[in-house]
């Protein structure tokens, strides 16, 4: 394959590594981050403090890329997940510029200038091997009690709490979760470039990887999947309109808001059983206008 | 001693304030094991905000709750359920989105104990909890007759059978006490009736006790033991059925106003 | 001392024109209960309508801040009924609102950058630049007049929500606007005027911040500091968006002046951590329950 195109792909595995977080907070938990970015440059930044000042293995410094973003997730989750919803997104949205304004400041790490010089560990089999344990992880959480529970929250907060969730746990849990996911994106994305600077990580990344989740479909793994890869090669293949890119995006999350909202794949499967899924649900739904009919 | 074990909830001195404003003041009742339990009154009479208060949904200003002897007066509505007190909403509060079954199967939750690991990565215990929180759900659907219904979505049911599937997915908790605020709200007689029979057929079946606002007011004297009447976040009268039909107070309050015919 | 009372002013002249802003972030939290992130585009554009204004049209000072404020007053409007009032007929959830703000904000954003383009834009010299000596302080002109229409147009929006009809139906709506609808509030209408007026404000504090910085496409992200000054005072309470405005925009200029300028856009975030810890409501925001 030439390099170009696998260059593409690697940074699509990287995009998704973190939509599959984000995927999980936002698509099933119903939380909304604007600063997931932040959680990617954590990640970065100490990967690359474990490989490239301290010599240590690539392994270690993603292992330290994930734990360093959870403990970050963790904290923020403790200080706004129990206030309203809005909290949360202005915290996320805080967290995320005050990471990159750090970096800024910080000459240790290269400041607003960057670090060069990271080793380039990331290749198309270690993206590939973490993606796949991303997605086969990722899956088996949403299909058990805790990722139904997650669901419930999104669904009816309240109902939920009725129902013997401990909401504000599991908000937490997804964060955290979600937070891992941002924080191993990051380690990859360092290894990649080869090259970290704060200004990777703002603001606009941030929304770039909801947007990515949105398209997707809220709720449906296979649709970030899906998202990731498309919404990476989009805009190589239109590079002259690049330009428009954002305002295409912008325009669309509208769009989908206000016309199907849950997205291209919203709470739906490609999966074998995610179309059975489907097609049972047409054919209950048939089933029932029937019957309420005469 | 003997007589204070038999009531699974006793509510003591209950007052909410919002601002200044009592919305329940000093309010005192108990509910007897096994036994079902009228709340009535105006609207405004502070009913849901009762019941708002004895699951956690607003904090207590003054007063306590316990249920089977143990104060639940500043617990999290989530560890309330966990106890075994649950409810349903008065406007249903269903997981829209999901189908029949997997409002069912998420509330059937506390029923297995496999972790986060052992759940994403498949270990056994996930597998058989996993196969008994589905059958539990598939059982409680038969019992209320939604089972041919399980693939639709909740928001596509018809507005009767969303109640049903919502106290359904109470009894997916094994509550001990069941809190219902109106189920009956939109009904008409027909299905009236058969919400009846469910709530008695429930009852027997699960050992609940329960406590059930109703505008209904045919419903709530054939169903309910005792009434407890409020007026004005203040409690106005309690007894049986009889009594209460026979309280002038009660009368002046409630029943000689226009009886609501279709709750709302 | 004359430092020290040199940086007030400068304080309370930038905090003015966040208020401005702050107020716009407020007003439709008070009625709808989210934030209207893409009120930051809004102000933005109000920036560039003030400059193309007076550069291009060659309009005088006031008329060109009448363009600016109609403008954005028509764009605030706009944007509620293409990308909020379909979810509000919907009765979407509050997510959805938000990511809906958040394409909104994303659009404006680069719609600008791809039309007319990144670069920075200087406001021609409106006011000259040599400052005014009062009691010893040094007080940019600029600054002067960006404290006094801001504390104008604060009053006006007082007085428009005390005094007017609409005005108490606004107040009535962001008690309970589903209360206030049934008493026979047109909350449409409400919302509608909600919107206009927060995007009149818009307008004017774009201008200021023109003219006090330069234009810029990503000025949005910059007025989030005003938003954070809305949540600091008490999202929904605009005298709170006033207050925490006045002391964000003091405590920059504090910051800025006694320890370094690098240190001045942390400050925001700063403060906003340490309101999430210890009072979440903010200064004057009222604590809720949510009602089952």
């Amino acid at each position: 394959m030439d390099s170009y195109i696998q260059g593409i792909f690697m940074l699509a595995g990287i995009n998704l590594m973190a939509v599959l977080g984000l995927s999980l907070l936002t698509g099933f938990t119903g939380l909304f981050s604007f600063g997931h970015a932040g959680f990617m440059a954590i990640g970065a930044y100490t990967a690359a403090i474990m490989t490239s000042m301290l010599k240590l293995p690539f392994i270690v410094g993603i292992v330290a890329a994930g734990f360093t973003a959870a403990i970050f997730a963790y904290l923020i989750g403790r200080m706004t997940l129990k206030l309203k919803g809005d909290y949360f997104c202005i915290a996320t949205l805080g967290f995320g510029e005050a990471i990159r304004l750090i970096l800024d400041n910080f000459q240790g790490l290269g400041g607003s200038r960057g670090w060069p010089g990271v080793p380039a560990h990331t290749s198309m089999l270690n993206i590939f091997i973490a993606v796949v344990i991303g997605v086969l992880f990722l899956s088996n959480l949403v299909r058990s009690r805790h990722g139904r529970n997650l669901i419930a929250v999104r669904e009816e907060e309240l109902a939920a709490q009725i129902a013997g969730i401990n909401v504000v746990r599991y908000k937490t849990l997804a964060l955290v979760v979600s937070a891992i996911y941002a924080g191993v994106a990051g380690a990859f994305l360092a290894h990649y470039m080869t090259f970290i600077q704060p200004k990777m990580f703002s603001l606009i990344k941030s929304t770039e990887l909801t947007i990515i989740v949105i398209f997707g479909g809220l709720g449906s793994i296979s649709g970030s999947v899906l998202g990731a890869v498309v919404l990476t090669f989009l805009p190589e293949l239109l590079r002259a309109v690049d330009k428009w890119r954002l305002v295409a995006y912008g325009a669309a999350v509208i769009l989908i808001m206000i016309s199907r909202p849950r997205g291209l794949m919203g709470g739906m499967e490609l999966t074998p059983n995610g179309i059975k899924k489907i097609i049972a649900e047409r054919k209950a739904k048939k089933a029932a206008a029937q019957r309420s009919e005469p | 001693m003997s007589q204070e074990n038999e009531n699974i909830l006793e509510v003591q001195g209950l007052t909410k304030r919002f601002g200044g404003l009592a919305a329940v003041s000093e309010v005192d009742f108990k509910v007897r094991k096994g036994g079902i339990i009228g709340l009535i009154g105006p609207n405004g009479a502070g009913k849901t905000t009762i019941f708002n208060l004895v699951t956690g949904v607003y904090k207590v200003s003054e007063g306590t709750v316990n249920f089977e002897g143990k104060s639940i007066t500043d617990l999290e509505p989530y560890s309330i359920a966990d106890m075994g007190v649950t409810r349903t909403f008065q406007n249903i509060r269903l997981f829209k989105n999901l189908s029949v079954f997997d409002n069912v199967f998420t509330a059937c939750h506390l029923s297995a104990t496999y972790s986060l690991p052992e759940a994403i990565l498949r270990l056994p215990r996930f597998r058989r909890e996993e196969k008994l929180l589905k059958e539990k759900a598939q059982g409680l659907l038969e019992i209320v007759g939604l089972q041919d219904r399980a693939d639709v979505v909740a928001s596509n049911l018809p507005y009767g059978l969303q109640r049903r599937l919502e106290i359904v997915r109470a009894l997916a908790l094994d509550p001990r006490l069941l809190l219902l605020d109106e189920p009956a709200a939109g009904m008409n007689p027909d299905e009236t009736e058969q919400l009846m029979r469910l709530i008695a057929d429930v009852r027997d079946r699960f050992k609940l006790s329960v406590l059930v606002i109703e505008h209904h007011m045919d419903l709530v004297m054939r169903l309910c033991e005792r009434i407890v009447v409020l007026n004005f976040g203040i409690k106005l009268a309690e007894g049986s059925p009889d009594d209460i039909r026979g309280d002038a107070r009660v009368v002046e309050a409630y029943l000689g106003a226009p009886a609501p015919a279709g709750g709302k | 001392m004359t430092q020290f009372f040199q940086q007030v002013v400068n304080g309370l002249s930038i905090g003015s024109v966040y208020a401005l802003m702050a107020v716009g972030y407020s007003l439709v939290y008070s009625i709808m209960n989210f934030s209207n992130f893409a009120h930051g585009g809004v102000i933005m554009l109000g920036a560039y309508f003030g400059f193309y204004a007076m550069t291009l049209l060659k309009l005088p000072f006031l008329a060109s801040f009448a363009v600016a404020a109609l403008g954005t007053a028509l764009l605030a409007v706009a944007i509620e009924r293409i990308a909020y009032r379909p979810l509000r007929m919907r009765k979407a959830p509050f997510l959805y609102f938000i990511i809906s703000a958040m394409g909104a904000s994303i659009f404006l954003e680069n719609i600008v950058i791809a039309t007319i383009g990144p670069t920075f834009r200087t406001y021609p010299e409106v006011f000259a630049r040599t400052p005014l000596s009062l009691w010893g302080l040094s007080i940019g002109r600029l600054d002067l007049i960006m404290f006094g229409v801001s504390a104008l147009c604060l009053s006006g929006l007082v007085a428009f929500i005390e005094l007017t009809r609409t005005g108490k139906a606004i107040r009535a709506a962001s008690y309970n606007i589903k209360a206030a609808a049934l008493m026979g509030v047109n909350t449409d209408r409400v919302v509608t005027t909600v919107f206009a007026l927060g995007g009149l404000l818009a307008g004017v504090a774009g201008v200021f911040f023109g003219m006090k910085y330069t234009v810029y496409p990503q000025i949005g992200v910059i007025t989030l500091k005003s938003f954070i000054a809305a949540v600091f005072g008490g999202l929904g309470s605009l005298p709170g968006a006033v207050l925490g405005s006045v002391i964000l925009g003091t405590l920059e200029t504090f910051v800025a002046g006694y320890l370094s300028s690098q240190f001045r856009d942390l400050i925001a975030f700063v403060i906003l951590i340490g309101v999430l810890v210890f009072k979440p409501s903010g200064i004057m925001g009222k604590p809720t329950e949510d009602k089952a």
